[in-house]
């Protein structure tokens, strides 16, 4: 399938306003191209607003952010019923989730209850408001953040949420060129916006062309191999941070779900056509495996104990697979 | 199938050593060949029934393990699995590689011989070995049938000019009696030559690449299929020093392997690889005009 704006097209727009977070940007067009939702981990302070706001901005679309606090309820959200006086009737007011580009920011703040409408609304793409339901708008991605340095007065979101993100990701700090090239991006005073490169309607033509997307019978084998071993990793080894060998199966309760190949698959295509092709190689599968999986894989307590990150245990097991 | 069958056979090496670093021609092991065979289970193998091609070689030496030994590229045989034996004794080294193949179409297929370069033990010369190759007759069952009556008819006519031979032989064995007779002059045996072989200059290693890259491009070539190109691009990445298993973004981050004619064709055989059916000839292609240009520019 041709499509004549291309997703590439999307990316090079964001990456004018965006310094480095190649892998932020990366995520958001591939949330949009596979019709997912990403998950975000690091500190504040790292354009991921200014990146969700870009990709609103550079496609026509809508963009709201929602902080999440301790006392924010369901209706916040999604919205609420309010009494018209005038008109003697119940009219429907809708929440913030009705967007094109939403931000969560600092999603483990709020309780369950609030957590579960989000994630919900994320999965079915409608929110139903008193006797009525309402669709979502479309294209809708959902990028929330967790802040991994503050820990009070959070709820932590359990894997079975976790699981409804397409991909996770760590965002880690500019490097010193990228934060050079910051000071500089963003000391005048008014910094260019984003332009429109492409419409909602494109977009949808490049779903299709992902879907479209061909996935060999190698790679299959392939995805579902590196899922595998994630439920079955008695042969892979860990280094801990101490130097000790460990059984990365000792460090893993349960391994990645079904939905996680599925998402593999999804990212794979969604990366090949980000690079202009429409078939799917193994640097596809691999690039995208560690944020398919890293929040969809149970680590037990002795992660901290022994010290090891748990991407260095991703790392040891998509390693352990050779690539077709 | 009348492609197939004049088609010329592209036989390469398809045990490219995995180790094609540099310095290998200065590695050559020192044997004393006494035998080095090609042989198969069956010269008449039938179509998606798989068979064995063997190589059997023994030298005189007790060694751990042989290299420098290539196989033929099997390319109108789909292969199944490869198994080696190396035993060593005091009486020397028999080493036997056993190549599980199955053949998809019927027609003759000729197995060019497997070689083997090392220094000859007797000289010290470096010098390649060659076994015997091998034709083969792949028979559908249907051919088989037909075969049979004129095999047959063909068996009658055989039988006549034998006879013929047969007559012809006795009367220049007669002949020859009575001429050594005359000259009484002894007649010394012919030297066994248990192998082939010709003394070869040590390949460089820009060479060795260039000579393994022309025959990726013959098979390639020769058969236009997934699988072909599958093997061609594990034999490349072989050649250039990369391990299975890696992807083409490891393999792009080996020193040189990302600029000029190695990058297109290492990203030409990825697409040749895995893209989609009705891509796959245009992907074939683009491989071997990849395959034509790194050649060139290894010349």
């Amino acid at each position: 399938m041709i499509v004549e704006r291309q997703p590439r097209d999307l990316h090079d727009a964001l990456a004018k306003t965006i310094v480095g977070q190649e892998n932020v940007l990366e995520a958001l067009l591939l949330a949009l191209l596979c019709n997912g939702h990403v998950l975000l981990e690091g500190p504040p302070g790292l354009a991921k607003t200014l990146a969700c706001r870009s990709l609103a901005a550079a496609l026509e679309g809508d963009f709201k952010r929602i902080q999440f606090t301790p006392d924010l309820l369901p209706s916040d959200i999604v919205g609420t019923r309010i009494f018209d006086q005038r008109e003697s009737s119940f009219a429907t007011v809708l929440g913030p989730i009705f967007a094109n580009v939403v931000l969560a920011d600092e999603i483990n703040r709020a309780p369950a209850k609030v957590q579960s409408a989000l994630l919900e609304a994320m999965q079915e793409r409608q929110v139903t408001i008193g006797p009525q339901s309402h669709a979502l708008p479309d294209p809708f991605v959902v990028m929330a953040t967790m802040n991994p340095l503050d820990s009070e007065g959070t709820y932590a979101l359990p894997i079975a949420q976790m699981d409804r993100f397409l991909m996770k990701i760590n965002v880690g700090y500019p490097t010193r060129e990228e934060e050079l090239q910051i000071l500089d991006r963003f000391a005048v005073a008014d910094t260019q916006p984003v332009r429109c490169v492409a419409t909602l309607d494109d977009v949808r033509s490049w779903r299709a062309a992902a879907h479209a997307v061909h996935v060999d019978e190698k790679l299959k084998r392939y995805i579902v191999d590196l899922v595998a071993i994630t439920r079955a990793a008695e042969g892979v080894s860990v280094k801990s941070a101490g130097g000790d060998t460990l059984k990365a199966a000792d460090l893993i309760d349960y391994g990645a779900s079904p939905r996680a190949t599925l998402a593999l698959a999804f990212l794979a295509r969604g990366r090949a056509l980000l690079d202009g092709r429409d078939f799917a190689l193994p640097d596809d599968v691999r690039a995208v495996a560690a944020p398919a999986m890293r929040h969809r894989i149970g680590f037990n307590y002795r992660l901290a104990t022994e010290n090891v990150s748990a991407d260095r245990v991703i790392d040891a097991m998509i390693a352990a697979i050779p690539a077709p | 199938m009348a492609r197939k069958l004049t088609a010329p056979l592209i036989l390469v090496a398809a045990a490219w050593l995995a180790a094609a670093g540099t310095g290998r021609a200065q590695t050559l092991q020192r044997l004393t060949v006494e035998s080095f065979v090609l042989s198969a289970d069956t010269l008449q193998p039938q179509v998606d029934v798989p068979f064995h091609v063997i190589v059997t070689l023994h030298v005189r030496e007790s060694v751990s393990e042989i290299t420098n030994l290539q196989l033929p590229m099997l390319a109108q045989l789909d292969l199944l699995g490869d198994e080696r034996q190396t035993l060593s004794g005091p009486r020397g080294t028999q080493y036997r590689e056993v190549v599980t193949v199955v053949a998809h179409a019927d027609g003759r297929i000729m197995i060019a011989p497997a070689t083997l370069q090392a220094i000859d033990a007797r000289d010290g010369k470096p010098k390649q070995w060659f076994t015997n190759d091998l034709p083969l007759s792949v028979h559908s069952s249907a051919t088989r049938i037909a075969n049979g009556v004129a095999v047959g008819l063909l068996a009658h006519i055989a039988r006549f000019f034998a006879a013929l031979l047969w007559l012809a032989l006795l009367v220049g064995a007669a002949v020859l009696a009575i001429f050594l007779l005359r000259r009484r002059a002894p007649v010394p045996p012919p030297a066994p030559v248990p192998v082939s072989y010709q003394q070869v200059p040590l390949l460089s290693e820009a060479e060795r690449r260039r000579h393994q890259i022309e025959d990726a491009l013959l098979v390639l070539r020769a058969e236009r299929t997934r699988s072909a190109a599958v093997r061609v691009r594990a034999a490349v990445w072989r050649v250039i020093g990369a391990p299975e298993g890696e992807t083409l973004g490891d393999v792009l981050r080996r020193p040189g392997c990302n600029e000029g004619a190695l990058r297109d064709l290492l990203v030409a055989l990825e697409r040749s690889a895995f893209t989609y059916d009705e891509d796959l000839p245009g992907a074939i292609d683009d491989a071997c005009a990849a395959l034509e240009r790194y050649v060139g520019s290894l010349t």
